[in-house]
């Protein structure tokens, strides 16, 4: 554990990490927010062995539960907003997962493991579990937004965790079973009418990898092509190819727009808060 | 660790020491003496990355350049950049496969058209 090898001082760590990330804690809120439960457990526990009063045995401790969900409830509200802004047809479910995928144990843990949070957090267990590095982070989140307020928040939410969707396809993040089937419910919502599939080219039929290339036409013009190696594989790829064309995914579209802050969304935050 | 050594890291401590930290606030600057042992400067990063330098035969200033250069650093590792350009969209038309731009009737051979 690095607070147990020789040069640590914890003060000066956290004043360097609020600096690190240019933004202004409160050093108290960010002490807090580093405080797990079970460290708690453990230091009275240890201070009972060694023998101590029961005064000097309750220390004056909050831990970060409060903040954490704070932090994880703002976090996600505002990747919804994010979301419902940048891509308008994308239905609940799949803001929901992709939401979800952001706000994951994995990533978030391991965002929190290359900002040095790892180091930071008062925790029983060592190396820290994924669970509680999620917690800390979203607690040091809550920390943020008591101190500096909802705009720099959101700024830094943004920041750290919309590139972690760079490259990545939406359909890797949202488990889809029938694409045909939402496809079909998404063109009847347009009154478009449903898609008819055909092959337009396919290699080697015969051979141990076929490769057919399925289009599906809607009033005879194309809406997607999508390849496979069975027909049916073909034509599942092909849905997903036109879903990702409807919500606006591709892989062609515009990166995003990291430019301007939100204004609208803090006077949101500022009404739904109070 | 600033060793007992010669003068120059001795002087470093007690000049530019200070300046270093008051100019990086993002930084923890730890000073502790280690007998028996060569003065070192050692950078631990981010993500657990630590490098270490030999600082017993370098000025003052060398030392303070070299403790800037580290600091701006990322705990990534060294190695050769094998291109200087990366993206995240290759192609904005869709990516060139042998079946692009050929006809779609090329291999489609129904069960009832006779090929005329």
């Amino acid at each position: 554990r690095r607070s147990e090898k020789p040069n640590w001082d914890y003060h000066a760590e956290i004043q360097a990490f609020s600096h690190r990330l240019h933004e202004n804690f409160s050093l108290d809120l960010l002490k807090t927010a580093f405080i797990n439960s079970c460290y708690i457990e453990s230091e009275e526990a240890r201070r009972r062995e060694l023998g101590l009063d029961k005064e000097t045995v309750a220390l004056n401790l909050q831990d970060n539960s409060k903040l954490a969900e704070e932090g994880m409830s703002f976090s996600r509200s505002y990747l919804t907003q994010c979301f419902e802004g940048a891509y308008p047809d994308l239905p609940a479910e799949g803001l929901g997962a992709l939401v979800d995928f952001l706000t994951s144990q994995e990533l978030v843990s391991y965002v929190a493991q290359n900002l040095s949070v790892q180091d930071l957090t008062l925790c029983k267990e060592f190396p820290v579990p994924p669970n509680v590095l999620q917690r800390t982070f979203f607690a040091v989140i809550g920390a943020l937004l008591d101190s500096s307020g909802p705009e720099k928040t959101g700024i830094f939410v943004r920041d750290f965790f919309i590139p972690q969707l760079i490259g990545k396809d939406l359909f890797e993040i949202w488990k889809v079973v029938n694409p045909m089937g939402l496809l079909v419910e998404e063109l009847t919502k347009r009154n478009i009418s449903p898609p008819e599939p055909r092959i337009t080219r396919q290699l080697g039929v015969s051979t141990v990898l076929p490769l057919y290339f399925v289009g599906l036409y809607c009033d005879k013009k194309i809406i997607a092509e999508g390849p496979g190696e069975t027909l049916l594989a073909a034509e599942e790829e092909a849905a997903r190819v036109a879903l990702r064309k409807l919500y606006g995914y591709t892989e062609n579209r515009r990166p995003w727009d990291y430019s301007k802050p939100k204004q609208g969304l803090a006077a949101e935050k500022a009404i739904s808060r109070n | 660790p600033a060793g007992a050594g010669g003068p120059p890291p001795r002087q470093f401590v007690e000049e530019a020491a200070l300046d270093f930290a008051r100019r990086h606030p993002d930084v923890v600057l730890y000073v502790s003496p280690r007998s028996g042992r060569a003065p070192l400067l050692v950078a631990e990063y981010l993500n657990g990355t630590v490098r270490e330098e030999l600082i017993a035969s370098k000025t003052s200033e060398e030392i303070a350049q070299l403790a800037t250069k580290l600091a701006g650093q990322s705990g990534l590792d060294i190695i050769r950049i094998r291109k200087p350009f990366h993206t995240d969209n290759p192609s904005v038309q869709g990516q060139w496969h042998p079946l692009t731009n050929k006809p779609s009737a090329l291999t489609v051979r129904g069960p009832r058209l006779q090929p005329q």
